[in-house]
């Protein structure tokens, strides 16, 4: 199972993932900022949360995905991410 | 040239995994520009037969959620010459079958050579958006074929 041992790391990895740019890829970054991240980009997500991370997603999980913090809590949330801040913060 | 890349089923585990085979005929009008003197089936024809190996793998499992379509090609690599009139086998394992989604890890097999290699992933479409009677006749003979 995929850990991420800092959120910079997680961010690369949700870069990705939605084939952007890592620096269009920040905590506080919403949904709507992502290019990637429209219907195919969730399919690979969660394809991914659940290959990668034995993580699946459930409906309720998928609506509360406004902004890419929402998914770190979710690699928080099931063990996959420990740490809560960036470096540089 | 029909859009069906697949011959035969010759394995079949309902959403769990797939042997199929294809062969791509010299005689196929393509070969005339893939390429003049140095004909070889495209690779995004090997991709082709990997995806709908895959497709009718889930697809044969009759879910309510629909036929698997391929959404995203992850890693395709083509690691050696495929020519014409050569069986392709096609390989395909479910890693993941979702609601939603699926995934499948798939090979073309030649002459026991694996020839290319690519992880698809797959969303579905609702029947009624297809072809009234619509039915995979390749699959259909597979599950029809006497036991």
């Amino acid at each position: 199972m995929r850990r991420f041992n800092t959120t910079e790391d997680a961010l690369k990895w949700l870069a990705d993932v939605f084939q952007e740019s890592p620096e269009n890829i920040r905590p506080e970054t919403p949904r709507e900022r992502v290019e990637g991240w429209d219907s195919l980009g969730m399919l690979d997500l969660m394809a991914r949360l659940d290959e990668e991370c034995n993580i699946i997603l459930s409906e309720e999980h998928l609506s509360e995905l406004k902004k890419i913090d929402d998914i770190l809590n979710i690699l928080r949330m099931h063990g996959c991410l420990n740490s809560t801040s960036l470096k540089s913060a | 040239m029909r859009f069906i890349f697949i011959d035969e089923i010759l394995d079949l585990q309902p959403g769990k995994s797939i042997l199929a085979a294809k062969t791509i005929g010299s005689g196929e009008e393509l070969f005339r520009d893939h390429f003049p003197g140095f004909e070889v089936v495209p690779g995004v024809l090997l991709t082709e037969m990997m995806a709908q190996a895959a497709g009718k793998c889930l697809d044969a499992e009759r879910k309510p959620r629909g036929k698997a379509m391929l959404a995203r090609i992850n890693s395709a690599s083509f690691r050696a010459w495929v020519t014409p009139d050569q069986r392709a086998l096609i390989c395909a394992k479910i890693v993941s079958n979702q609601p939603t989604y699926a995934t499948a890890r798939c090979h073309v097999e030649v002459e026991a050579l694996k020839v290319c290699t690519a992880d698809l992933l797959f969303a579905f479409l609702p029947m009624a958006r297809l072809a009234p009677g619509y039915v995979d006749e390749v699959l259909e003979a597979y599950l029809k074929r006497p036991k």
